[in-house]
């Protein structure tokens, strides 16, 4: 078994116009024995800006820390909130410090940067950079995320369709991977509201 | 720093709550040539005279001026080796802030960090200060902007000022002509004239230095024919 | 970490979880894959000057990750390269050099060589002794004229007039190798490139999706960023799926209005 797969995660983002949408299972698990079904994998970084980080759930947790640490400290010295994509930049060159020890997670960033533009992005465990102007996924149930978001995705979704693609996308997908379900946690972010919602599934 | 045999700091108090060593280096900096910088409505200029100890030295060899980053320039009145160091150093610092966010630095982020190595040198063992006060000149999201370094550490974003043999007078001639509103050419030839009040001798295209940067964020060090332009505007 | 206060990076790598991974490894997990570039890259001298050439699929295993990825990194703005194997390593040596040659050109006021860039990344490449594993097609025209270089993941290097490198590199040395010559025209480079290119697509699985070309001449680069879409698509539904409002089985809900202009009040300049 990979060390990925000890917890088991599910993270999707996805952008619509003018605004973004990032969801994640809420299941922790040790192998298949579930232990929590109320973990959070989707962190506030600010207002506009939120990661969500699936794979090992210590070193989620861990970077997390890491990340609000690095942050806090730029928005001192600088005076401003930090860009997604220079946040994702961020991430990238933390996750590559580590390239010989890496972090077990694949950290999905989804964001509103200047002018309100949606930015998503997501990395590999040692800060490859994917940038997409659609959706991104990662996780044990990434690769039905990846059939899913490719068939229900559709440019230029309204908030409230957006939700509603999301959820369905995560919720279809997790009930094919035993690892990770148990409810979802989808955030809507516009330029001016953030929309938290806590999803009922199977749980099974 | 700190393994030398002199690992002690070199820069301590007197009795009278001064720092000795800082204000020699103010006094190095006080006798260095003449430097100023205007910031306009949509720009900033600096400049500075470079005058040369003999007319067998190469004048294109001499570069007072230097960019750090495309869109961030320097100028410096005081010693050259020590300016030297500072360029290497903050031209490192902007490289390292550029691949961590791969974003280019801001200018007041720049100017910090100068200001902390000129600080540290203030205070580590073995060392002593530097021999410069820097005019940095930038453009970024918060527009143009004018920062003057000095050997302390300390720092002050300015509308325009000026360093080096000539401050007083050449301060009290910006102020008499600096408006808000000035357009960068104006400055540019502001500049000029303030170099020429102070100058000993007849300034030409060769012996002063103008660097600009406008709203196209690019720092440009100008040409002897470029300044050789400016200087008939002004005559 | 080592103390309890994290301290700035200073750079290089950081060993901390190594000794955890290899005692997690021990207990039979596994160690994750990384992103990497199945990939076909090329490049070729012409008349005057280089051509380079990408697909864009980046891959995780046997899942595409990527369909639409950029792998002609900049180097310089006469020098660019092409870079396959692990997608982070890639990335990050060639920004490394790529700054590096930024800060050699501020201290030497002069254009970069392309064979600092070479010596840059073979010595980088060398020192992690293969760890680091990015396999390049470097090129770019400098005072001495056009240059075309691959570099090993260990360090070695070849200097070449036609190059491939990656999974695809064999399907794309077959079209070179039949149909390369001197004094091939740009428009003629930039076309076998393509067709290069467009072999690894199709014949190696590793590879697909679009093409990149970026033409270097002296004084004059040109990134034809998705040269080549030869690959649409062609399942997507016009109509798409929707779902009604309402459609999905909520818990609860928490609305939060943000702060439109957050007010800063202006910080007061340092005292001397």
């Amino acid at each position: 078994m990979s060390i990925f797969e000890y917890n088991g995660s599910a993270v999707v983002a996805m952008v619509g116009k003018n605004c973004f949408a990032i969801a994640s299972d809420r299941r922790l698990g040790v192998q298949l024995q579930t232990v929590a079904t109320d973990f959070q994998r989707v962190f506030k970084i600010h207002g506009k800006l939120y990661i969500g980080l699936s794979g090992l759930a210590s070193d989620a947790q861990t970077l997390y820390q890491r990340l609000v640490f690095k942050h806090k400290l730029y928005q001192l010295r600088e005076e401003r909130d930090m860009k997604p994509e220079t946040f994702a930049s961020l991430v990238s060159s933390m996750l590559y410090e580590k390239r010989f020890g890496p972090y077990f997670c694949q950290p999905i960033i989804a964001g509103l940067g200047q002018d309100d533009e949606p930015f998503i992005c997501t990395m590999d465990c040692i800060g490859a950079k994917e940038l997409a102007k659609d959706f991104v996924v990662s996780g044990t149930a990434s690769e039905s995320l990846y059939g899913a978001c490719e068939s229900m995705y559709k440019p230029n979704m309204e908030p409230e369709e957006l939700f509603e693609t999301i959820s369905q996308a995560l919720l279809s997908s997790v009930d094919r991977d035993c690892l990770s379900g148990w409810g979802g946690y989808v955030l809507i972010v516009t330029a001016t509201e953030v929309q938290e919602r806590v999803l009922k599934g199977r749980m099974d | 720093m700190g393994d030398s045999q002199y690992s002690f700091s070199l820069t301590t108090f007197s009795p009278s709550g001064k720092l000795v060593q800082i204000e020699h280096a103010l006094t190095a900096v006080g006798s260095g040539q003449t430097s100023l910088g205007i910031k306009a409505a949509n720009g900033v200029v600096i400049a500075t005279e470079k005058k040369l100890p003999s007319i067998l030295v190469d004048e294109t060899s001499v570069q007072k001026i230097q960019s750090l980053t495309p869109n961030i320039g320097v100028v410096y009145s005081g010693m050259g080796p020590d300016f030297r160091v500072l360029v290497r150093k903050s031209r490192k610092q902007a490289q390292q802030y550029y691949r961590l966010y791969k974003e280019t630095i801001p200018v007041t982020q720049l100017v910090r960090e100068t200001a902390a190595v000129m600080q540290e040198f203030t205070q580590s063992g073995g060392v002593r200060p530097f021999g410069v006060s820097l005019l940095i000149a930038g453009y970024d999201d918060n527009g143009p902007q004018l920062y003057q370094v000095d050997p302390s550490g300390s720092y002050f974003s300015w509308k325009a000022s000026a360093m080096g043999k000539n401050v007083s007078n050449a301060k009290t001639f910006l102020e008499k002509r600096y408006t808000e509103d000035m357009e960068l050419d104006d400055a540019i030839h502001t500049a000029i004239l303030t170099l020429k009040e102070g100058y000993e001798g007849q300034i030409s295209a060769n012996n002063i230095e103008i660097g600009v940067i406008r709203a196209d964020r690019e720092f440009k060090v100008l040409t002897p024919a470029e300044i050789k332009d400016f200087l008939e505007e002004v005559e | 970490m080592a103390g309890s206060m994290e301290l700035p990076t200073k750079g290089g790598f950081s060993f901390d979880l190594c000794r955890r991974n290899a005692m997690l490894e021990k207990t039979g997990h596994k160690m994750p894959g990384f992103r990497k570039t199945g990939t076909t890259i090329v490049g070729l001298v012409f008349t005057d000057g280089v051509v380079l050439g990408a697909d864009t699929r980046a891959t995780e295993g046997p899942i595409v990750a990527d369909k639409n990825c950029e792998k002609i990194h900049f180097m310089a703005p006469n020098i660019y390269c092409c870079g396959a194997g692990t997608a982070a390593d890639t990335e990050a040596v060639t920004d490394m050099v790529s700054s590096q040659l930024q800060l050699h050109r501020y201290a030497t006021s002069r254009e970069s060589r392309v064979v600092t860039a070479l010596t840059l990344l073979k010595t980088h490449l060398f020192n992690y002794q293969g760890h680091v594993s990015a396999a390049l097609v470097l090129g770019g025209v400098d005072v001495t004229g056009p240059h075309l270089h691959t570099v090993y993941p260990h360090g070695s290097t070849d200097t070449l007039p036609f190059a491939t490198m990656g999974s695809g590199s064999l399907a794309a040395m077959s079209v070179f190798e039949l149909k390369y010559r001197e004094g091939l025209t740009r428009e003629e480079g930039i076309a076998l490139v393509a067709e290069a290119i467009r072999a690894g697509i199709f014949n190696d699985l590793g590879s697909g999706s679009n093409v990149d070309v970026c033409v270097i001449t002296k004084g004059n680069t040109e990134y034809l960023r998705n040269h080549e879409l030869p690959n649409p698509r062609t399942f997507v539904s016009s109509k798409g799926y929707s779902f009604n409002k309402g459609h999905t089985e909520v818990l609860s809900t928490k609305i939060t209005q943000l702060k439109l202009k957050p007010e800063v009040a202006d910080g007061d300049a340092m005292e001397e």
